[in-house]
């Protein structure tokens, strides 16, 4: 009983230094309002069949209103469902861009970091530099250009650009971590280093490592909407914000919908994981409890 | 603790808003400096020489867009920009008219011999280049060397055919050739005539492949035309100015500079057209810009005939596209008139490889047309039939022409109703150059338009169907059939037209039994203009149809004051 | 550790940074299908000078021999044919480059002037209008694309009220500076040509602030926060305590302190902006470096790719080395850190 309470009594001290800021408890409906539409798009669409294979160019470019809420586009497919399904894409991009960067990174960060007078330790560094040489969409730019125009490529080339940024935060810390006294203390008892790795430094790291993950969210909707909007991402009838932005610009000023709603959308799910972001920030800020 | 008190005074405020009305005040100075002196503000800096500007009565830059910066090297560029750019700032030795036929220009005069391998031209006297040299019989000479050397742009027209060209005389050119090829004349159009002093005085000797003076080219220009280059930015514009010692003298309202802006990106050519800052509009916008742009005040929307054809390309070597039945299924199951009336309003049905109104078209070949049924009778009939979904389709797009991503989601709902999946991508051009030019590479569709380089069937057929065009964008059905090669390339050396004319008739029915094309449509494009602004030949019923020559900028009338009334 | 030998390290570092990345680039580059010599003689070039041509390019050798040739032609000046200007790469690098560092440049510049007292006024009044108003714009920074920005920015300012000229660097009628650096703003005043330089500041505006709009929401946001830190620190309110001028404070002794982390983050900003200049210079047809860049990317130009690349990254850890030669300038425990470090 005691144990649970204590937990509670966390839990409820994070929640309330998230929540002292309106914004965080702002930017927490937002992603949460998107992802349930994300995940019930085929039911609360009202045309779902709009984010598929489907044109009628008999209601083209239609302006906003009570059948097409947000319009319908060059198409004549209805713009909200296709904004509807258009976050499944941006959070699916999220997901698996962080799913397959920070895991690698983060322990190729502990790993350089704990090993940090060894040589992979250095190379593991070196390697990271090459990649951090380049700003981070210059770098997923060149290597989505020459790979196919897909959805999975340019997931691929975001990915590229992006772990070396979690291998370095935590190389940083960790390498500072590794000479303090519990680790030392650690050390001495004989503790296996995976043990050391894994349960000693990197929950030090874990604050960090997840307000980067928040507010590179954000990042990573927007870097796949600029590689969708020169042409690089999801194809065709795949709805994505980005894709749908680029196409809908030459349709204005005339039929502004066809692209302001999209960008009206992406801002939402960016502000979103920023605000979402500064919460989990302060969550994990020292100080005022 | 004093620092809410300190938090409340003025300082900050004071300091912010004096950096505010500094920037304020540059902006307004520099709008008002705008404002109050437009143009001047540059003092004497405008671009065209006085001389032809006071003279004219009609100053001013026509300005227009298109899909790229003209390439202006004659032996290399080839598409529409360029080839605008050319016909402008180059002579050839004859001219296409909008009849369709041919007129003299360098040459005053010609001779065939009875065997049809050797032509002798007079070269029109008293031509001079843009910088004074005069042009010369040698001069020609070396272009057609040089264009065959570079081996580049319309350069395959000629390289089957030339043997060898000289100048027995300043005046006298003659071209002898390896077999004969009946349309050799009208190709003739393409052939523009450099300055060989002036080229080369500017080879690039370090240049890894011999340069033949391109690179001094790109953004220089060597010719006769009636217009010569003012500047090119490779990655914006080209402008060329009026020539003033042009040898068949300049037009009263001819537009003095000429802006050809490399941009077709929508937004941009809707916000230039609607603020008079450009006064045509390219052939790429979608039809519903068009429209919308053709409504403003004094505009008018035009649709102008062109010898193009829009060709789905079907890879006859892919599964399942490798199937007659199958291609034969989907060529009856598109619906061409979702995409004439919906798409590219204005165009017309296609029948079969050759446009329509290109000499030498047959005319007993079908207009092409939707018929669900027979498509499916044709997919019953194919190898793939039941297990379609292992083989999708995979049809590329050209992500420059918004447009085209809708007849792909057409072609893609459409075949789907013959069981036929297709993963539709875009790509940008060059790569769809790029990867047509390996089997491997290229997909099992592309919708590419096309169209003659010259007054005749027999220019589509030999670049879209001959084995020689395989791995250029032109060709991607790989159709790898030496009859039907033989077949056009006896046709093209046929110099007697009517049965050359028979002889393209027999090969478009060959080629259309097989299938390897969905004919979609023969382009017409859609563009919107200030008439009030520019008096345009092509608008007026009278298009030079070959690509470039609508744009042949001498005889077009321009009127800047109008432009004015209607902008400030 | 002087602060030199840092700097020479950290260029060494940055070298070899490099040199993996024109590998990586170049691997990538090459196992691209297409030949690239037959695309630069286009589709209709006899085999036989096709053929010539890979030879001269060495593109029968393995990929580490053609890297090799690759790496001595970067520093002999043969950087390899564009096949979209069909020219030296490095002249086109040398063409272009000048628009978008001028373009980056102008942006930094609104960057700061905007930023720095924005975030000053809103750090010294923490929840007053003013920053909340700052708090909102740095939402809206960072959560609108650039992309979007362009497009909003053209419309509205370009072509909605023609206060702007909508694309390009330069109006039809004027004629561009004589050239000295190929930044059309600073040749115009070396030249002493008031109306070129007018122009093309005015041509300027929007691109740069579509540009400068994220990274001033960043910077204002960080000098908000490193204010009001500094408000609270021991120093500040002793000064006040003190009654020293209140200008005296806020420029002296709380705008310089405050400058270090926003510097660092803005010379950061500023790297990186190359990247975001692709869409931007797209958008208002800007005849630039990373226009040819995202040109040479869409159509597979692959000399031009890695040219492009290694020179963004040649800027950008320049850039990097500079932020931290700057910041060790300006703030001495940064230095003296560095120095217990070696």
């Amino acid at each position: 009983m005691k144990s649970s309470r204590t937990l509670r009594e966390v839990y409820g001290r994070y929640w309330y230094k998230f929540s002292k800021n309106d914004l965080s408890i702002v930017g927490l409906a937002c992603i949460a309002g998107v992802v349930l539409i994300a995940l019930l798009a085929q039911w609360i669409s009202p045309y779902p069949a709009s984010a598929g294979l489907y044109v009628n160019f008999g209601n083209a470019g239609a302006a906003p209103s009570a059948s097409h809420i947000f319009g319908t586009d060059q198409n004549g497919r209805d713009i909200l469902s296709r904004v509807f399904f258009g976050f499944r894409y941006s959070l699916m991009l999220v997901a698996v861009v962080l799913s397959v960067t920070v895991a690698p990174g983060v322990v190729l960060g502990l790993v350089a970091g704990y090993y940090v007078n060894r040589w992979f330790s250095a190379v593991i560094m070196r390697l990271a530099d090459i990649f951090v040489a380049v700003p981070p969409l210059l770098l997923a730019l060149s290597v989505a250009s020459v790979l196919t125009p897909s959805a999975i490529n340019a997931m691929l080339a975001v990915s590229l650009a992006w772990w070396p940024w979690y291998t370095r935060l935590v190389y940083s810390s960790a390498s500072s971590i590794r000479n303090e006294d519990f680790v030392r203390a650690a050390e001495l008892v004989g503790a296996s280093r995976w043990h050391i790795m894994f349960k000693e430094i990197l929950p030090n790291n874990l604050g960090s490592v997840l307000t980067k993950v928040t507010l590179d969210c954000g990042w990573v909707i927007l870097i796949g909407a600029s590689l969708s909007f020169v042409g690089l991402g999801a194809q065709a009838p795949t709805p994505d914000l980005g894709t749908m932005i680029a196409e809908g610009s030459a349709y204005l000023p005339g039929q502004w919908w066809i692209s302001i709603f999209p960008a009206l959308a992406i801002v939402v799910v960016i502000l979103g994981f920023n605000l979402l972001g500064d919460g989990i920030n302060d969550m994990f800020a020292s100080g005022v409890a | 603790m004093d620092v809410r008190r300190f938090q409340k005074r003025k300082a900050i405020g004071r300091s912010v808003i004096a950096t505010a009305v500094v920037v304020i005040l540059v902006v307004v100075g520099v709008g008002a400096y705008y404002v109050f002196v437009p143009g001047q503000g540059a003092g004497t800096q405008t671009t065209t020489p006085t001389s032809t500007q006071s003279t004219s009565g009609a100053a001013g830059t026509l300005s227009l867009t298109f899909a790229n910066v003209p390439n202006a090297d004659p032996a290399k560029g080839s598409d529409e920009a360029s080839s605008a750019a050319l016909a402008n700032l180059y002579d050839s030795l004859v001219f296409p008219t909008s009849s369709g036929t041919i007129q003299k220009d360098l040459a005053t005069s010609w001779t065939v011999s009875s065997d049809g391998l050797t032509y002798t031209f007079t070269i029109r006297s008293g031509v001079t280049f843009h910088n004074s040299d005069a042009l010369t019989a040698s001069d020609v000479v070396y272009s057609l060397n040089r264009f065959i050397s570079v081996g580049q742009g319309y350069s395959y027209l000629f390289s089957p055919y030339v043997s060898t060209v000289s100048a027995p005389n300043s005046n006298t050119v003659v071209i002898q050739l390896k077999k004969t090829f009946g349309p050799f004349l009208s190709a003739l159009v393409r052939l523009y005539v450099v300055d060989q002093k002036l080229v080369s005085s500017h080879y690039n000797s370090t240049a890894p492949n011999n340069d033949y003076g391109s690179t001094w080219l790109l953004t220089n220009d060597a010719g006769s035309g009636p217009y010569q280059m003012s500047s090119a930015n490779l990655e914006s514009n080209m402008v060329i100015k009026a020539y003033s010692n042009y040898w068949n003298g300049t037009q009263p309202y001819q537009p003095q500079t000429v802006n050809m802006i490399g941009s077709s990106d929508s937004s941009t050519v809707h916000a230039l057209f609607t603020s008079g800052q450009i006064q045509i509009t390219d052939q790429w916008q979608p039809y519903s810009n068009v429209l919308a742009l053709s409504q403003l005040k004094e505009a008018k929307l035009v649709t102008i005939p062109t010898v193009n054809e829009f060709y789905l390309m079907i890879d006859t070597t892919k599964a399942p596209t490798d199937d007659i039945y199958v291609r034969q299924a989907m060529s009856y199951a598109f619906n061409y008139s979702s995409v004439i009336n919906n798409i590219f309003p204005g165009s017309k049905p296609s029948a079969g490889p050759v446009p329509t109104a290109l000499p030498g078209h047959n005319p007993s070949i079908p207009a092409s047309s939707q018929n669900l049924a027979l498509a499916q009778q044709a997919i019953q009939k194919s190898k793939y039939y039941g297990k379609l979904t292992n083989y999708p389709v995979t049809y590329w797009w050209v992500t420059q022409v918004p447009s085209e991503q809708k007849m792909a989601l057409e072609f893609a709902s459409d075949m789907q109703k013959i069981g036929v999946t297709v993963n539709v991508v875009g790509q940008p051009w060059l790569t769809v150059v790029a990867n047509l030019a390996a089997e491997s590479t290229s997909p099992n569709v592309v919708s590419i338009t096309d169209g003659a380089s010259y007054f005749e069937a027999g220019s589509v057929l030999q670049s879209r169907y001959t084995t020689p065009s395989e791995g250029t964008w032109e060709q991607n059905e790989w159709l790898h059939n030496s009859t039907l090669d033989n077949m056009i390339f006896s046709a093209l050396s046929t110099l007697d037209q009517t049965q050359r004319f028979q002889q393209y008739n027999t090969i478009q029915q060959q080629i259309y039994n097989q299938y390897p094309t969905v004919y979609a449509f023969d382009v017409y494009e859609a563009r919107a203009y200030y008439p009030t602004v520019v008096n345009w030949y092509a608008a007026n019923g009278h298009p030079i149809v070959l690509l470039g020559y609508d744009f042949y900028f001498r005889d077009f009338q321009f009127y800047p004051s109008q432009l004015t009334a209607l902008f400030g | 550790m002087k602060s030199w030998t840092f700097a020479v390290k950290r260029l060494a570092y940055s070298g070899v940074s490099l040199l993996g990345l024109s590998i990586l680039i170049f691997v990538i580059a090459r196992v691209l299908p297409g030949d690239p010599a037959r695309l630069a003689l286009g589709p209709r070039a006899p085999q036989s000078v096709v053929e010539a041509l890979r030879l001269q390019l060495h593109l029968n050798d393995p990929v580490y021999t053609q890297y090799f040739y690759w790496l001595r032609g970067i520093f002999t000046g043969d950087w390899g044919i564009a096949l979209f200007t069909q020219r030296n790469v490095l002249i086109d690098v040398s063409d272009f480059l000048p628009a978008t560092i001028e373009l980056i440049l102008f942006a930094a510049i609104i960057d700061l002037v905007i930023a720095v007292p924005l975030g000053l006024a809103a750090g010294r009044r923490a929840n007053s209008i003013v920053d909340n108003g700052v708090r909102v714009l740095s939402y809206v920074g960072i959560a609108v694309p650039s992309f979007v920005v362009a497009i909003l920015l053209q419309l509205f300012l370009g072509y909605g009220t023609h206060l702007f000229p909508l694309i390009g660097r330069i109006s039809q009628n004027v004629v561009p500076p004589t050239q000295i650096t190929g930044l059309y703003t600073l040749d115009a005043l070396l030249t002493g040509n008031p109306g070129a330089f007018a122009d093309s500041v005015w041509h300027l505006i929007l691109p740069a602030f579509a540009l400068a709009l994220g990274p001033i929401a960043q910077e204002a946001r960080i000098m908000r926060s490193s204010v009001v830190e500094n408000l609270d620190k021991d120093f500040t309110l002793s000064e006040v305590s003190h009654g020293l001028p209140e200008r005296t404070i806020t420029f002296k002794y709380l705008m310089k302190p405050s400058l270090i982390p926003t510097i660092t983050i803005y010379a950061l900003d500023i790297s990186a902006q190359i990247a975001n200049a692709f869409l931007i210079e797209t958008i208002f047809i800007w005849p630039g470096f990373s226009k040819y860049g995202l040109n040479a990317m869409l159509s597979k130009d692959l000399n031009a790719i890695v040219a492009v690349v290694m020179v963004a990254g040649v800027m950008f850890v320049i850039a990097n080395i500079l932020v931290d030669l700057v910041v060790g300038y300006l703030d001495p425990r940064i230095r003296l850190q560095r120095r217990t470090e070696e």
